[in-house]
């Protein structure tokens, strides 16, 4: 019996990989772009893991690295340039696809600051400890644990407050 | 006194020993702790439960094909078979690659079309394996930003491979695909058959996106802006 790949090992992790992607970025395509970005440099670096630690939390490290660095500047420009009314003419299907109806939680965690955000992903839907949170964020165990209640009053405020009204017209 | 800190890391069981009976009796002793303390473990249900759907849905192909050591077979070696990975993209549109890629290739996009992937070799250019008269005229005069648009060949995007040779992803009837000029012309790196997307036994065969999201594997530092193809035509594509 051979050890599992650490392409076969990745591939085991991509649903929990996608649900983290997605959260951080708000949409399942921005999600999937993440994991796509995320795969991409972990197959390149895959010399830097090292056997017996845990590749769940390397692989965590490296997306929320990709985001925090590369998210803020990439993927939301990209969607203030092509915003549905861009004229892209992109067939009826596609258009209407990439304007996604958001749920009132999804825009309660869009509102929240990044690192609000990938503190109550890890902690809250990961189910990742303090500890291993923060150690894929690269912060103090404190640190991460009042980031956790600051996003979490947010959330609760804007959940309990935000009804269907909100800014619809 | 007992943090807010200390309550939520109470509420996720995070706490151990005399921290955690320290807390665990002040909030035995006011219900508005304890009341929080609920707050904090509904919210993570909600949230739990918000996103546990993610973990049921299929892993969209293009990912998991990066990992099966299958992509590369899929794009160079399927004989004219539907291509799955494809699939995922088809399903939602525009593919995040051709998002990033809309504001340089937007106006050549208009068209929404399917494309089945074939073998150069389905087709015999004059000198095997680049570009015939017609298309290798388009791709060295058009400027993707401001070709007409009923150009019978309309060029999506140029860019730079890794080589340092400039190449242009383009689309005309029927086909579309990349070429790169070197020496001796405009060669076909890449070659798709394009299908209009109401044909639907050709619904599973691949997207417009999977140029862009071929060239966009070919080119190291993305695409051309307006100005740097201009300068770029200016050189007859050589450097």
């Amino acid at each position: 019996m051979s050890a599992p790949t650490f392409e076969q090992q990745v591939l085991d992790l991509l649903p929990r990989l996608r649900r983290f992607a997605i959260g951080l970025a708000g949409s399942p395509s921005d999600g999937d772009d993440l994991c796509q970005m995320t795969i991409e440099r972990a197959l390149t670096r895959r010399d830097q893991w090292q056997e017996g630690t845990r590749l769940d939390s390397w692989m965590y490290r490296i997306m929320r690295n990709i985001y925090i660095d590369e998210g803020r500047a990439g993927t939301r420009r990209q969607e203030t340039f092509v915003s549905e009314d861009a004229g892209l003419g992109v067939g009826a299907d596609g258009a209407q696809e990439a304007r996604v109806e958001l749920s009132m939680v999804d825009r309660a965690m869009a509102r929240l600051p990044d690192d609000q955000r990938e503190a109550v992903l890890l902690v809250m839907v990961e189910g990742y400890a303090y500890k291993e949170a923060a150690e894929i964020v690269g912060c103090p165990v404190g640190t991460l644990n009042s980031r956790l209640v600051r996003g979490r009053d947010a959330l609760q405020a804007l959940l309990a407050g935000d009804g269907p009204s909100g800014d619809s017209a | 006194m007992i943090t807010e800190e200390q309550i939520a890391a109470y509420a996720d069981d995070q706490l151990e020993g005399d921290e955690k009976a320290r807390v665990e009796a002040a909030i035995a002793a006011d219900p508005a702790l304890a009341a929080k303390v609920d707050g904090h473990r509904a919210l993570k249900a909600q949230l739990t439960g918000h996103y546990a759907p993610i973990l049921d849905q299929p892993v969209p192909d293009h990912l998991a094909a990066m990992l099966s050591g299958k992509s590369d077979a899929a794009q160079d070696k399927t004989n004219g078979e539907v291509v799955s990975f494809a699939k995922e993209r088809q399903k939602r549109g525009l593919a995040p690659t051709l998002r990033r890629w809309a504001p340089i290739a937007g106006p050549a996009l208009a068209a929404s079309l399917v494309l089945a992937i074939f073998q150069p070799w389905q087709t015999s250019p004059p000198l095997e394996g680049y570009a015939g008269e017609e298309l290798a005229s388009a791709l060295d005069t058009q400027l993707a930003a401001t070709q007409d648009a009923d150009a019978a060949t309309r060029v999506l995007l140029s860019f730079e491979n890794e080589a340092g040779e400039y190449c242009r992803a383009y689309q005309s009837e029927g086909e579309g695909g990349i070429a790169c000029r070197d020496a001796q012309g405009w060669e076909i790196e890449r070659q798709f058959a394009l299908q209009e997307s109401q044909v639907t036994e050709f619904r599973q065969a691949g997207s417009l996106s999977d140029i862009m999201a071929a060239a966009q594997a070919m080119a190291p530092s993305g695409a051309l802006d307006a100005a740097a193809e201009a300068s770029a035509r200016e050189q007859g594509w050589r450097k």
